[in-house]
């Protein structure tokens, strides 16, 4: 049993949190091992599609969370820069002749330029508003894509050709295309944790909470949140890319489509949208459950059914998302830890003793 | 002494106030001619009943609201009608009313978005070590949740976030509004050691006695006017004083005030 003032000072949280750091090093080394070793851990090819189609949703969902972990503002519509991303790629190799990979990264800075003025249509209004706005792009582009047959292939889709040789097997292709994707799911966590980090995050995390407030402190809230949100636009149109690059097919109804917005909102705010793993953790459990629910129930809409009900339990039972809600309670289990429980004990007993220091304080004011 | 200080004496104070008149919309006026100083170094008390304008005061120094009439220095530098960002910058940090932490944010990062208006790094450290030094709980709970803090606590934190521009004058609104009594002695205690460490807080309190015994001059408000104004001690000895807080009657204007 600690005593009280220890927890006040605050010296007894100091030894556990080497203990968390290091905890935390070896999470980090045993997932990059893991993702590393799944493609030769997967028994056949169609799992490790799976696998690919499961790292594709982390990207979207890490990708969302620029804007929505940041600065709190909820984009239903990010299909919209996924969408494009993989449009303008497949366009830029079969229109114009680029080089699929120079395609991808072209096609994401071409829809970090459409987002600079979309983003400064969509963020003047919050909350409700701001996610009917963003809706509202990807019903437009929808119906842009499927008009314009003779540029876009209209309804009936587009071909995009395989940037690995044809000698490239099936399962070498899903295993390359893992590890592309993971490799760009690196670099969205990474620049994520940076911005974390940094005077422009601690500016967006305040706008998250109170953007008049923020204002008020200098926070230049308009520019911030167009920043973050150009680039959440820009690995969202990578993702979005890179995806069509394996897939080799789009067609507007799944590129443009609200679901695919919304399985990114999901997947954040499933995993914790304040944690830089949790977008990535509710992808593998929002993806694995979509792809067994394919599997259970065929091209049923089933797996829509139990997505709307995952999204119910999330929000009734973990408003902040797993990852916070398993931080809570490892804190309350570790006796050494300072939780915010333990804490209020403490201060349940200062204040006992407040009270009766103000009596006394009372009793001599009156004398 | 009544309500007026001799008004050549304009260098001398930090921040003036000088005949405001303000309301808020095309609703009556809050302040009808209302003149406060204050001096370097010093905290000044702003007391009075509920209505009296006292947090107005406050939003019309630190530009949240314009006034419709009158004058605001700060050090003799004329700068009325600036909205909050330009009175930030001239030196005026308002702390305002209730808690406003930053709650799902660390206590550093409270701390450092105080110096969002600062670009210079050292600068910004140096403020750190000052504010850290000031509040002990500041640098004890560093990384701390500020959500997970006590309201006396997260006061504090407040209080640091506002030192972070180094300003001349903090407006405090109503510090000690819901804090057991013990939080608000120590919040009380930050606010005379702010003071000490040579920056003017011009205080709002609703609790007269205690934010009396922590100034060095106090101010009773009443419909918008300093009523009655001079050293808080002196304030403090005056009996009327109670009476006016008991609601039993209205200050008369001319009746006898604190110094003769």
């Amino acid at each position: 049993m600690r005593s009280d003032s220890e927890l006040v000072t605050g010296h007894g949280p100091r030894g556990g949190r080497t203990a968390v750091r290091a905890a935390r090093l070896v999470g980090l080394l045993a997932l990059i091992a893991l993702v590393i070793a799944f493609p030769s851990m997967a028994p056949d090819s169609f799992i490790l599609s799976v696998g690919v189609v499961i790292m594709s949703y982390a990207v979207l969902a890490t990708s969302w969370n620029f804007v929505g972990g940041f600065t709190g503002y909820v984009s239903l519509g990010h299909a919209s820069y996924s969408g494009l991303g993989g449009y303008a790629t497949a366009l830029l190799i079969l229109r114009a002749d680029v080089n699929p990979w120079v395609a991808m990264i072209l096609a994401g800075l071409i829809v970090a330029a459409i987002a600079v003025p979309v983003g400064i249509a969509s963020l003047r209004v919050r909350g409700a508003s701001f996610v009917i706005v963003s809706i509202a792009l990807v019903l437009i582009l929808l119906l842009v894509f499927q008009s314009w047959g003779t540029f876009t292939g209209g309804s009936n889709g587009l071909r995009i050709p395989r940037p690995f040789s044809d000698d490239v097997l099936r399962p070498e292709q899903h295993e390359r295309f893992f590890y592309l994707h993971a490799a760009l799911l690196a670099v969205a966590l990474l620049c994520w944790w940076a911005i974390n980090r940094s005077r422009f995050g601690i500016g967006l995390k305040a706008i998250r909470e109170d953007e008049d407030k923020a204002q008020s402190l200098g926070v230049p809230t308009f520019a911030y949140k167009l920043v973050v949100f150009v680039i959440s636009a820009f690995f969202t149109a990578l993702a979005g890319g890179l995806y069509a690059l394996w897939f080799g097919f789009l067609d507007p109804i799944f590129q443009f489509s609200i679901l695919v917005g919304a399985y990114m909102v999901l997947m954040s705010l499933l995993g914790g949208i304040r944690s830089l793993f949790g977008p990535l953790l509710g992808a593998v459990i929002v993806g694995y459950a979509m792809e067994f629910f394919k599997a259970q129930y065929g091209d049923t809409q089933a797996h829509l059914i139990a997505m709307g009900a995952l999204l119910g339990v999330v929000v009734l039972f973990m408003p902040d998302g797993i990852i916070p809600a398993l931080t809570n309670l490892v804190n309350r289990l570790r006796p050494q830890a300072a939780s915010i429980r333990e804490l209020s004990a403490a201060e349940l007993a200062e204040q006992r003793r407040e009270a009766e220091a103000a009596d006394d304080t009372k009793e001599e004011v009156h004398r | 002494m009544a309500s007026e200080q001799p008004p050549e004496a304009h260098d001398e104070y930090l921040l003036e106030l000088v005949d405001i008149e303000a309301g808020y919309g095309r609703a009556a006026l809050v302040l009808r001619g209302l003149t406060v100083r204050v001096p370097p170094a010093s905290v000044v008390c702003l007391v009075g009943p509920n209505g009296a304008g006292k947090s107005t005061v406050l939003k019309v120094a630190s530009g949240m609201l314009t006034p419709r009439s009158g004058r605001i220095l700060v050090g003799g530098k004329d700068v009325t009608r600036r909205g909050p960002q330009r009175m930030l910058d001239a030196g005026l940090s308002h702390v305002l009313q209730g808690h406003s932490v930053f709650k799902e944010m660390s206590v550093s990062e409270n701390v450092l978005l105080g110096a969002y208006t600062i670009k210079d790094k050292a600068e910004i450290a140096e403020r750190v070590d000052f504010v850290k030094g000031l509040f002990p709980v500041v640098a004890d709970r560093w990384s701390s949740l500020a959500g997970a803090l006590s309201g006396g606590q997260q006061k504090q934190v407040e209080f640091a976030r506002s030192l972070m521009v180094s300003p001349r004058v903090v407006l405090l609104d109503e510090p000690s509004m819901g804090l057991d009594p013990k939080a608000a002695a120590t919040v009380f205690e930050q606010v005379a050691r702010m003071r000490d460490a040579g920056t003017a807080v011009l205080l709002v309190e609703q609790n007269a006695r205690r934010g009396l015994e922590t100034a060095d001059l106090g101010c009773v408000l009443d419909l918008g006017r300093v009523h009655i104004s001079g050293p808080a001690a002196d304030l403090l000895a005056d009996s009327s004083l109670g009476e006016l807080y008991l609601g039993t009657r209205r200050p008369d204007p001319t009746a006898p005030t604190t110094t003769p």
